[in-house]
């Protein structure tokens, strides 16, 4: 039996549609009740729907075998397990983000709002830039418009959020998308199916 | 014996079941203080896993530290001889842990062998390692690597250090979509990422992986490493555990520290590695003159959670007496009952959750069966 970690929302439907059209279906997902757990045992699978941010904490700790979950969210966290494939679902970029009329001030710290401490901090390291964090949960968009921060460090999909909130992309950090991230020891143990669910995948990815 | 070994919990166990193991192969017991010079480790610091060191004043105003790491203390302090030093431990480490950000007493036993280490040895310390984790769980892993693959190769690339740690997270992460997308960035051969890419996703059962990894081998280094596979190959081709051994070069140790053989082991039912080792003659050469070392720790913490004792009895015997009632020939009784090779509680009341085969009331000096409880 192969469990399975998808995030809870959009990525996870487009995910288990993945999975799904390669022989791993669950037809009981679609049924309209708060299940979290759904298995087939036919095909030898459980989901478990969790909250994206927790995928990969649910492999670390082996309380599932196999999962998907956001690079971002992989970069952030320092997680123990085997990150095996690129999906390329879910595609979109870490950025900094600062308003339209933003001039960058070399003279003081930069003042960074983000959800993403980590990757935030990580980046200025990288350019030797000293700066601030102010770690915000949700509404990044917001701080540098009430003059709480410079800029800001965020996924940006489409851009229109930021372009609504009269932001712009400043600097692109890096690609994200989502990845198949597997338990190191599930690996060991379960490589036959994880390997032959991986060639699956790959192969519908190619088409 | 065995009974009473069934009823002990995993980690005891263990420990016990371990150290006979070793003791059998002739390794030694080796005991050592708690706590050591916070100056040794912080000389080393690179060579623990975790940077943070509980340290305190002595009485003498040293620094001293609760040791966060065994190998360092018996490479640094182990009498040596012309002979081998062939040790084993059971001892104590401290350390921070990523859940909890607080420090942590680990439970941790291993072996060590200090001198001149040859094939032999190797072989014997894997297969060590390999029985260790075998007496955890007879469904294990033990995954093999060796430290003149993927450090060598990217020892030829001319490429950052920077790029090569990122390359060496994605190796250990098994990440090759990363892994190319970095050595395209770095204008790395594309003959040489394939190599890499090839050598890190390597992962099969050690006897039949070993042709493919042989011609994959594209130094002097890598074939020198290719023959000593070849050599615990052969040697443990009969043995029990040869279906057990696997190669995966995605494991990877500082290079500062280690060469040559390394390994991690699994089990079934641990999410993480419980056995980690390999040849240390780096670190060694740092500590002793004309030292060459290998050894591997388990960590026996944790592994109660994940092979939880699933009980029948608390005991086997439960007496339920009233103080009023008298108590005079009690203490006899249940030395009788002891002597028979039954466990047995005294108690007022039932506790809470427990279960005995049998209970009985003793009153009066009379002691009765209780059918229900």
């Amino acid at each position: 039996m192969l469990n399975i970690a998808l995030p809870k929302g959009r990525l996870g439907d487009k995910v288990y549609e993945l999975f799904a059209s390669i022989g791993y279906d669950c037809s009981e997902i679609y049924s309209d009740n708060r299940k979290l757990v759904f298995e087939n045992k036919e095909n030898g699978v459980r989901y478990l729907l969790v909250k994206p941010s927790d995928v990969a904490i649910y492999i670390a700790h082996g309380a599932a075998d196999i999962g998907v979950v956001g690079k971002d969210i992989l970069e952030e966290g320092n997680f123990d397990i085997y990150e095996l494939l690129d999906l390329n679902l879910g595609k979109c970029n870490m950025c900094v983000a600062a308003p339209n009329d933003y001039i960058e001030d070399f003279d003081r710290p930069l003042r960074v709002a983000t959800k993403f401490v980590n990757i935030a901090k990580n980046y200025y390291i990288s350019l030797n830039r000293e700066i601030e964090i102010i770690k915000l949960n949700g509404s990044i968009e917001i701080a540098p418009i009430l003059g709480l921060s410079d800029v800001i460090v965020d996924i940006v999909e489409s851009g229109k959020t930021l372009e609504e909130n009269n932001l712009r992309v400043y600097e692109k950090i890096m690609p994200i998308s989502a990845r198949l991230i597997a338990n190191k020891s599930s690996y060991k143990f379960k490589s036959d199916d994880i390997d032959t669910l991986m060639e699956k995948l790959k192969k519908e990815l190619a088409k | 014996m065995n009974e009473f070994l069934s009823t002990m919990a995993k980690e005891d166990r263990l420990t016990y079941e371990l150290s006979m193991l070793y003791k059998q192969w002739g390794y030694k017991e080796y005991r050592m203080a708690k706590f050591e010079e916070y100056s040794f480790y912080s000389d080393n610091r690179d060579f623990l896993s975790s940077n943070n060191i509980l340290a305190f004043n002595n009485s003498d105003g040293r620094l001293m530290a609760l040791k966060p790491d065994i190998t360092l203390s018996i490479v640094k302090n182990a009498k040596l001889t012309d002979a081998l030093t062939k040790l084993y431990y059971n001892e104590s480490v401290f350390r921070m842990t990523e859940s909890s950000n607080d420090f942590k007493e680990i439970k941790q036993t291993g072996v060590e062998v200090l001198g001149k280490i040859d094939s032999y040895l190797i072989t014997e310390v894997l297969s060590l390692a390999a029985k260790s984790l075998k007496t955890i769980d007879s469904n294990f892993i033990l995954s093999v690597s060796h430290m003149a693959f993927i450090p060598s190769l990217l020892a030829e690339m001319k490429i950052s250090e920077n790029a090569k740690k990122e390359l060496i997270t994605c190796i250990k992460g098994k990440n090759l979509h990363d892994l190319n997308n970095i050595c395209k960035r770095c204008g790395v051969d594309d003959s040489k990422t394939e190599l890499l890419s090839k050598l890190a996703n390597i992962n099969g059962k050690l006897l039949q992986t070993l042709p493919e990894l042989i011609s994959l081998a594209s130094n002097d280094e890598m074939k020198k490493a290719c023959d000593e596979l070849e050599y615990i190959a052969t040697a443990l081709s009969s043995s029990d555990i040869a279906d057990k051994l696997y190669i995966d070069l995605s494991v990877l140790s500082n290079i500062e520290y280690y060469n040559g053989i390394i390994f991690q082991g699994y089990v079934e039912k641990a999410p993480k590695a419980v056995l980690s080792g390999g040849r240390y003659d780096k670190l060694a050469a740092k500590l002793r003159e004309n030292t060459q070392a290998i050894g591997f720790a388990v960590y026996l913490d944790n592994l109660n959670l994940y092979y939880r004792q699933e009980k029948e009895f608390d005991s086997d015997i439960l007496i339920l007496f009233n103080s009023d009632g008298g108590g005079v020939s009690l203490h006899s009784l249940v030395e009788s009952f002891i002597e028979k090779g039954f466990s047995v509680r005294v108690e007022h009341n039932i506790p809470e959750g427990y279960k005995a085969k049998n209970i009985y009331s003793f009153d009066n000096g009379v002691l009765r069966e209780v059918t229900s409880c």
